[in-house]
C-alpha cells in the first residue's frame, strides 16, 4: 500500500520532469531517494483529512441509474439499489487519499492546479475554493487547444498547469471533457472524479464517487483546498529555515 | 518544472501598460559596481537571477523590449511629424497641441470621406496602436488571475463577482426573512434611464475580445442581479456596467443669463441653424411676451405654420407672455428661418426653466437640431429623385 503510494509520487515526477515548457530548469531540489518528503508515505497528514461517514454524509456514494454504468466503473462500485449505482466508500477514501497526496505534494513544490467543473450549479463553489487557495479554475466553455496549442491562443509562451483536478469529468451527459485528453497528451496529470457513467481510462487519479450533487462537491472543494493550503504551508516552512 | 524556487530576487514589479520600461535589473545593476571584486559577485547573482526566469517571462520581457523600441520610433517620428506640422501652419512648435495637429491636418488634407476614420489623420502613437496588456504572470510562470486558463479572465471574473453577489445577497434575504424583515422600498434600485454598457465598451473596459453569446450571458446575469429584492445593497457594482441613456443632453448645461442695464436677465443663442437659415436669439426676462424678428414683429412670416412654429416653445413651456424675444435671422426660406428660431426660443429657454420642463422639451423634440436640408437634383433626373416622365414610345 505505501510503496504504491510512493510508486505513484514519482511516477508523477518523472512525467512531469519530461515536460520542457513548464517554469524552470530543473536546478536544486533533486528527486532523491532520502528525500524525507517524498519518501514519507503520507508527508502532509492528508488522511485525516476524512472519514468515510463525511463521504456517506456528503451522499459521494450515489452513482446514476444503473442502466448508464460504464463497465469500467465496475471495480469501484458496491453494488445497486433501487436501481441506482452505489460506489463501495472504501475503495473511494483510498482513491481519494491518493489524490490529496498527489495534491499537496504538487501544491508543496509549487506546481500549478487547476480545477475543472462543468455545470452551472457548482460550478461557482469550484471557482471559489480555486481563488481562496491561490490556484487557477476553469469552469467555462473549453477553447480546443488552450493545452495543445497554448503559444498560439495566449500569444506567448505559456507554462501549463502541473495538475488537472476535474470534479465532473464530462462535458455532458455523453461526451468526455476534452480537457482529459489534452492533459493526457501534454502529459499533465489529472485527478477526476468519476461517476458511474464516466470513463477512468484517460485519469491518472480517478476518484470513484458522486459528481452532481452540491453536497459532494463542496465535500470535495473543502477536501481539495485542506490538502493544497497543507502542502503551501510546509513550503512556506521548509523555505524560512532555509 | 515541479522545482522549488527558493532564493528568489526580486526584479522590479512591472506594471505598465504596455509592459514597457521592464529591462531593468539584468543590464543595469552591473554598473553600479566599482570594484572588480563586487562586480564579479554580481555577474553571477544575475546569472543566477535568470536562471529562475521562466521561459514564458523571458519571453515575455523579449517582446516587451521590441514593443518599447517600436513605440519610442514612433513617438519621435510623431514628435518630429508636429514640428514639421507647427512650422507650415507657422506657430510654435511648443505649443502646438493635438487639437491644432487635427486643425491643421484638416486644413492640409480637406477630406469629403463620409467616414470620419477613414479621412487623414496624425494622433500620438498610443492612440494608434492597440493597448497591450501587462505581464499576465510572474517570474515562474505563475500567471497572476484564477481564471488565466479561460482565456477571458477579466470577462469570466466579471461574471464570478456577480455569481458571488448573488449568492451573498440570497444568504442576506434569508438572514432577514428569519428576522422578520423586509426590503427596503424606497433604496429599490432604480434602473430607467439608464442601459446595460454595449459589448464595445464592455470590450474595451476589460481589454479582451467577447463573442455574442458571452456577452447575452453577461446581460442575463446582470438582469437576475437586479432582479434580487435587496439588490440595491451592491448598486455601485452593477452602476459600474450601466451608462446613462440620454448623457448627450446633459452634457450641454443651460447657460447662466446675463444681465442688461436695465436689470433684466437674458440670454442669447447664436448659430440658430435650419435648413439653411441662420439667426441668433435673445430671450429676456421678465418680459411681456414681445416678439420682434428682425424689426418686425410675428407678423414677419406671412404664413400661419411659420407663425405657429415660432411661439411653439413658448407656449410649450407656458412662457408666452413672460420672456421678451429679439430675433435676427437670415438666408433660407420662411419655414427654415421660423424653424431656426423656434429652436433658438427653445434652447435659450432652458436658462429660465427647471429640470423637469427641460426634459419634456426634450422629449417632445423642441431640443433636437434638425439637421435635415435640401437635396440636390441629379442631372438626367427631373429633381432629387423624381425622374422625367417616361413613354415606351
Amino acid at each position: 500500500m505505501i510503496s504504491t503510494k510512493l510508486m505513484q509520487v514519482k511516477s508523477l515526477c518523472s512525467y512531469t520532469c519530461l515536460r520542457k515548457l513548464s517554469a524552470v530548469s530543473p536546478k536544486e531540489k533533486q528527486v532523491t531517494k532520502e528525500d524525507p518528503v517524498l519518501n514519507h508515505p503520507d508527508y502532509f497528514n492528508v488522511h485525516n483529512l476524512f472519514t468515510v461517514k463525511d463521504l456517506f454524509d456528503a451522499r459521494v456514494h450515489y452513482g446514476h441509474r444503473d442502466g448508464s454504468l460504464d463497465e469500467r466503473m465496475l471495480p469501484y462500485v458496491y453494488g445497486s439499489r433501487l436501481g441506482h449505482v452505489i460506489f463501495d466508500l472504501d475503495k473511494t477514501a483510498e482513491y481519494l487519499r491518493m489524490a490529496l497526496n498527489i495534491t499537496a505534494h504538487v501544491a508543496y513544490r509549487d506546481g500549478l492546479i487547476l480545477l475543472f467543473y462543468r455545470g452551472s450549479q457548482n460550478s461557482h463553489i469550484v471557482e471559489k475554493t480555486a481563488k481562496d487557495c491561490g490556484e487557477f479554475a476553469h469552469t467555462r466553455f473549453w477553447r480546443g487547444g488552450i493545452f495543445t496549442n497554448a503559444n498560439k491562443q495566449f500569444g506567448a509562451i505559456t507554462r501549463l498547469p502541473d495538475l488537472c483536478i476535474f470534479f465532473n469529468t464530462l462535458n455532458n451527459v455523453l461526451t468526455q471533457h476534452t480537457a482529459i485528453r489534452d492533459s493526457a497528451k501534454m502529459s499533465i496529470a489529472t485527478i477526476g472524479v468519476v461517476d458511474s457513467n464516466c470513463n477512468p481510462n484517460l485519469i491518472t487519479y480517478p476518484v470513484p464517487g458522486n459528481d452532481d450533487s452540491p453536497t459532494a462537491v463542496e465535500l470535495y472543494c473543502k477536501l481539495f483546498k485542506q490538502a493544497i493550503l497543507r502542502g503551501k504551508e510546509k513550503r512556506k516552512e521548509h523555505e524560512s529555515h532555509k | 518544472m515541479l522545482k522549488t524556487v527558493f532564493n528568489v530576487i526580486k526584479t522590479k514589479h512591472i506594471q505598465t501598460n504596455q509592459g514597457l520600461q521592464c529591462l531593468g535589473p539584468f543590464t543595469t545593476q552591473a554598473c553600479k559596481f566599482s570594484n572588480t571584486s563586487q562586480l564579479c559577485h554580481s555577474e553571477k547573482q544575475t546569472h543566477e537571477e535568470k536562471q529562475n526566469i521562466s521561459k514564458a517571462m523571458k519571453a515575455y520581457l523579449d517582446r516587451a523590449r521590441e514593443h518599447d523600441e517600436f513605440m519610442n520610433e514612433q513617438n519621435q517620428e510623431y514628435q518630429l511629424g508636429k514640428r514639421h506640422l507647427a512650422n507650415m501652419m507657422g506657430e510654435s512648435p511648443e505649443t502646438f497641441t493635438q487639437h491644432d495637429v487635427d486643425n491643421a491636418i484638416e486644413y492640409l488634407f480637406p477630406s469629403g470621406l463620409f467616414e470620419k476614420k477613414a479621412r487623414p489623420m496624425m494622433k500620438p502613437p498610443e492612440e494608434v496602436f492597440p493597448q497591450r496588456k501587462a505581464a499576465e504572470f510572474d517570474e515562474t510562470g505563475r500567471p497572476h488571475h484564477f481564471l488565466f486558463y479561460t482565456g477571458k479572465a477579466s470577462f469570466y471574473q466579471v461574471l464570478h463577482d456577480t455569481v458571488q453577489h448573488i449568492v451573498d445577497l440570497n444568504r442576506f434575504e434569508d438572514a432577514m426573512i428569519r428576522k422578520g424583515m423586509r426590503p427596503d422600498k424606497d433604496q429599490k434600485i432604480n434602473l430607467s434611464g439608464y442601459q446595460w454598457i454595449d459589448k464595445d465598451s464592455l470590450e474595451a473596459k476589460l481589454v479582451e475580445t467577447i463573442g455574442d453569446k458571452d456577452y447575452e450571458s453577461f446581460v442575463q446575469a446582470f438582469e437576475r442581479l437586479c432582479s434580487l429584492p435587496y439588490s440595491y445593497k451592491v448598486k455601485d457594482f452593477i452602476m459600474e456596467y450601466r451608462k446613462p441613456l440620454m448623457s448627450q443632453t446633459k452634457a450641454h448645461d443651460a447657460p447662466k443669463p446675463q444681465y442688461d442695464e436695465n436689470g433684466r436677465a437674458f440670454v442669447t443663442t447664436y448659430e440658430c441653424l435650419r435648413k439653411s437659415a441662420r439667426g441668433d436669439v435673445t430671450i429676456r426676462s421678465p418680459g411681456t411676451g414681445k416678439i420682434s424678428i428682425n424689426g418686425e414683429d410675428i407678423t414677419y412670416f406671412d404664413l400661419l405654420q411659420c407663425r405657429e412654429q415660432v411661439i411653439f416653445p413658448l407656449l410649450f413651456t407656458n412662457m408666452i407672455n413672460k420672456v421678451d424675444i429679439e430675433a435676427n435671422v437670415e438666408g433660407g426660406g420662411s419655414s427654415g428661418q421660423a424653424g431656426a428660431i423656434r429652436w433658438g426660443i427653445a434652447w435659450g429657454l432652458r436658462s429660465f426653466l427647471d429640470q423637469e420642463t427641460i426634459e419634456k422639451m426634450r422629449l417632445a423634440g423642441l431640443l433636437t437640431r434638425d439637421y435635415r436640408t435640401r437635396e440636390r437634383k441629379k442631372p438626367g433626373q427631373q429633381g432629387a429623385r423624381r425622374k422625367f416622365t417616361w413613354k415606351k414610345r
